[in-house]
Order: structure tokens, then C-alpha cells, then sequence
């Protein structure tokens, strides 16, 4: 019985070598059934970081296996190590279509598993608190805040599809480049909810600037 | 020929300890409706009340001044285990009860207790079930390891689960213990700590992952072992609203981290009438045999004897 930290994608996942990207996501689907935070089935038998362990490696396994060149790089690195046959390997599937949707499906669990995980930090961190405790909050106020909880605005961008100019915009106030009221409140309010902010707190008080 | 052989192979067991890490998950109410149920299929079946601090099932099986038990054969009063069964109005069903077991019989001392497990596994039943106190102490746990077969019952609930876990993970821990010598268990959980210091409270399975990479043959031996137990799963009490996957899920997750294989044998429905066939000392399985807990126990005794749905009746 291997640890989970030594299992490869494929072990992980319980999948066969040259599984197609469908057979990825159902494995993958059904693990997070049984690992996820909410799990009655695990909840008790993982500490908090066995689990967010767990859940990070299954999300590496998912975002290499159904990406065609990452798999075929990793593929690779299985094959030098000998642990996969050539033929074995996974030769590229029609069924792709699906994956748009798949991706979309896996970016908006992270960053629901990424929200949970900071919240806890965000409500405990001084400098974060002070910070929220203004009635208006700068682009400034919001990178010291997303400074202190350790995640990067590429991070962000990915989870909440949100392209990386309009977040660097805001983070820079620079209100030119930014989307029109609607679509920034929008934008505003998914930055801060991956981050485990509240996210009318968030937006209604960067907006007041633009008001002012 | 008895009715066990017709279903069952070589490897099936026929002692079925039953525990749960829980008071409250309905061990004693599984224990003597599975008994009916297999007595009524012409299995000769054997309770044994072995719940030592809490003895109960003489009560739910409508036999309220049990005149003999266990403790009658630990204090030798009669000469041997048998001497101690009664017999029960349901044909092939058969009892030893605990009504009259001293109070500090809980804390059983080790000759004792191997007394009694070498008297269970010469008797002659098709199938004995054992109702087990509650807890992880050694007591209950020797119940599971010296037969390598059990059922667990545990309830949908966190607190269920989760102390069916620490038993699951205490049956691991003690087998590894039994087959190890004292000093080399302890020099082993001494390094397992160093490189996890929850691998004696919590994760039993380090101790066995530094086993191996010290003494390989030790190590695949112990695992070999693990991968024989014959436990099954049963979860309890299952309302509507709960998900009928979480039995089969907690048995991955065992099987996954600690290497040890436990089948899922079935939800049983919970059943508001469970607690008025008991109020009324009646059987659940005779009193309400077309309710849904009773069909879900049919499917329990299946798995258990090898039979065929259509044939595990319940009169």
C-alpha cells in the first residue's frame, strides 16, 4: 500500500494509463466526493491538512491529465522512470469537446476549496481587519490584502476567469481600463469572494471612489 | 448435513462478532433480528451476549430473567460454555446471555477472556453472532482479531463514523501488536512516532509502512494478514435524506488508507417502529416482516451466508 504522496496521477485517481479525458473527470469527480470537506464518508479520518493534501494533489493530477501536452509531458517522465510503457500511454482522445466545460467545472471547485481556505485567515489577520475596517478601500488596500494571504493575482484570474488586465486595473486604480460599472462590480465581487472577503463589503466600498 | 454447508465455502466465517465505536447504533437490534432471520432460514444460530459492562440482548429478545450466563462458566460454576446456552421459543435459535454476569466482569481479566474465546470457537452452531460492548477496549477488540471477521454497525452520523473509525483503526493497530513481540512493538512504535507522532493515535498504518522498510518479510507478512480480515460493514438507521453511498465510501476510504478490506453489506432503513418492537420485548423482524428494514436485513444475512436473495426468507 503506497502513501497517497508517493501515488502518480494515474494511481491517484485509479485510473488506467491510457484512461480518456471523460474517464479523468468522472475519477476525478467521484474522488472529490470522497475527500471533499464535506464528506460525511472522510471528514473524521483526515486532519484538515491530510485533507487540503489530498484535494491539492487530486487538482494537480486533474489539471495534467486533462490538458493534452501536460499529460504528455508527465506521460513522459513516467516512461523515463519506467513505470510506463509506451504503448500503454495515452494517445489523444476525440472526445474532447466536453473539456471547455470540464475546465470550467474544475476552475469553480478550486476556487471554492480556495475561498474556504482562506476565509479563516482573512477574519484572523490583523492587517487584513484594519484594513477592512475602512468605509473606502483603495486598488492599494486590496493588493496589501491579497499580499497577506499569499495567493497571486494569476492565481485569481484562472479561478475566477477573469482576465488578469481588468484585475491589474483594479489593483492599480486605474479606472480607464476598467470595464463598465456593472461588469467591475461583477469582477470586484469574484476577486474578493476567492479570496473568503465579503463581497458586497468589498465592492461597494472600492466603488465609492469611482462615485467620488 | 447442516444448512451452512450448502451455502457456504471453507473461508466463510461463522463466528460474527458485531461492534460499533457508538452506544446507541443498534448493535443488540441487528444482532438478535440477524439472529431470527438466519434461525428462520434453518441456520442453528447462536447469540452471545458480549456486551461484558451493558448486557442487554435477553431483554430485546423478550427473555427477561435469563436463570444462567456467561459469568456462570467464567466462575465455574458449570463445567463448560454450552452448559450456559439457553434455548429461545424461535426454533434454532439459541442464547447465552449476560443478564447475570457480575458488575466488574467489564474489566476481564486476559485468562479469563481467553477462556471464553477458546470456548465460542468449539462450539458447534452454523452461525454464532456476538453482540459487543461498545468502546476501543482490549476486551472488544480481541473479539475481532482472534477470528479476523466482524461486522461493524455504525449509524450516517459524524460521530458514528468517526468512532467507527477509531475502532477500525484500534482492531489494526492490536492485530499488528499480536503478531509482533512486546519489545519489538514498542522500538517500532518508537520510530513510526519519530517520523509521524500520530502513528499510534491516529494513523496505525506508519507503523506498518516503517515495519516494511526495517523488516520487509515481518512487514509483508502483518500485511498479508491485515488483507485477510473478513469485516463487513453494515450502516444503520438510514433515512431517506441520507446518502446510500456513505457505507460503500467508508470501506474505500479503509481499504485505500489502511489497506485492510471491508465490505459494505448494506443500509439498513431506519424505522420508527424499531423503538416500540423493543419497548414491547417482540421481535422487529416477526412483528413488521414487509417493512423495508426487514427486507434490508435479508440482504444483510445474504452477504453474510453466500445465499441467494430469493432464498434468505424471513419465517
Amino acid at each position: 500500500m503506497k502513501r497517497t504522496e508517493d501515488l502518480n496521477y494515474y494511481e491517484l485517481l485509479e485510473i488506467a494509463y491510457d484512461a480518456s479525458p471523460f474517464e479523468v473527470h468522472q475519477a476525478y469527480k467521484e474522488m472529490i466526493q470522497l475527500y471533499h470537506d464535506d464528506s460525511l464518508a472522510s471528514y473524521s479520518f483526515f486532519s484538515k491538512e491530510e485533507r487540503e493534501g489530498i484535494l491539492a494533489k487530486l487538482d494537480e493530477a486533474y489539471s495534467a491529465l486533462m490538458d493534452e501536452r501536460k499529460r504528455s509531458h508527465y506521460d513522459q517522465s513516467l516512461i523515463e522512470l519506467g513505470i510506463l510503457e509506451k504503448a500503454t500511454q495515452h494517445q489523444g482522445d476525440r472526445t474532447r469537446v466536453s473539456l471547455s466545460y470540464d475546465a470550467k467545472r474544475f476552475a469553480a471547485n478550486t476556487a471554492l476549496r480556495v475561498r474556504d481556505r482562506l476565509k479563516p485567515i482573512a477574519s484572523s489577520n490583523p492587517v487584513i481587519q484594519e484594513i477592512l475596517a475602512n468605509d473606502v478601500l483603495s486598488g492599494n488596500d486590496l493588493r496589501k490584502i491579497r499580499d497577506e494571504l499569499g495567493i497571486s493575482l494569476e492565481e485569481i484570474a484562472e479561478m475566477v476567469k477573469v482576465r488578469i488586465v481588468y484585475l491589474h486595473a483594479i489593483e492599480n486604480d486605474q479606472f480607464e481600463k476598467t470595464p463598465s460599472r456593472i461588469f467591475l462590480k461583477g469582477f470586484l465581487r469574484a476577486y474578493a469572494q476567492c479570496m473568503g472577503l465579503d463581497a458586497d463589503v468589498v465592492a461597494s466600498r472600492y466603488l465609492k471612489r469611482i462615485h467620488d | 448435513m447442516s444448512r451452512l454447508n450448502q451455502y457456504s465455502s471453507d473461508f466463510t466465517p461463522h463466528i460474527w462478532p458485531i461492534g460499533g465505536g457508538k452506544g446507541g447504533t443498534g448493535k443488540s437490534f441487528l444482532t438478535s433480528n440477524m439472529g431470527i432471520l438466519l434461525a428462520r432460514n434453518g441456520f442453528k444460530t447462536l447469540l452471545i451476549d458480549a456486551d461484558l459492562g451493558a448486557p442487554n440482548l435477553h431483554t430485546i429478545v423478550g427473555l427477561p430473567n435469563p436463570t444462567i450466563s456467561l459469568s456462570d462458566f467464567l466462575n465455574k460454576r458449570v463445567a463448560t460454555l454450552e452448559e450456559t446456552v439457553l434455548e429461545m421459543p424461535v426454533h434454532n435459535l439459541f442464547l447465552i446471555s449476560g443478564a447475570r454476569n457480575k458488575l466488574d466482569i467489564a474489566n476481564l481479566a486476559h485468562e479469563q477472556k481467553m477462556k471464553v474465546l477458546r470456548a465460542i470457537s468449539r462450539l458447534d452452531y452454523d452461525y454464532i453472532l456476538l453482540d459487543l460492548g461498545t468502546g476501543t477496549s482490549f476486551n472488544t477488540i480481541d473479539f475481532f482479531t482472534v477470528w479476523d471477521s466482524g461486522i461493524f454497525v455504525c449509524n450516517p452520523e459524524p460521530t458514528s463514523i468517526e468512532n467507527i473509525y477509531r475502532l477500525i483503526r484500534s482492531v489494526y493497530l492490536r492485530k499488528i501488536r499480536q503478531v509482533l513481540k512486546i519489545d519489538r512493538f514498542r522500538s517500532l512504535a518508537e520510530k513510526a512516532e519519530r517520523q509521524n507522532r500520530d502513528a499510534v493515535v491516529h494513523h496505525p498504518e506508519y507503523l506498518l509502512e516503517v515495519l516494511k522498510t526495517i523488516d520487509p518479510e515481518q512487514g509483508s507478512k502483518i500485511e498479508r494478514i491485515l488483507k485477510a480480515f473478513q469485516f463487513k460493514l453494515v450502516l444503520n438507521q438510514v433515512r431517506r435524506q441520507d446518502n446510500p453511498k456513505t457505507g460503500a465510501l467508508i470501506c474505500r476510504i479503509v481499504e485505500k488508507h489502511l489497506g485492510m478490506k471491508i465490505q459494505f453489506i448494506g443500509n439498513v432503513s431506519f424505522d420508527e417502529r424499531v423503538h416500540e418492537a423493543v419497548c414491547k420485548k417482540e421481535s422487529f423482524v416477526d412483528q413488521y416482516c414487509y417493512s423495508q428494514a426487514t427486507l434490508d436485513l435479508k440482504v444483510v444475512i445474504k452477504a453474510i451466508t453466500g445465499m441467494r436473495e430469493e432464498q434468505a426468507v424471513a419465517s
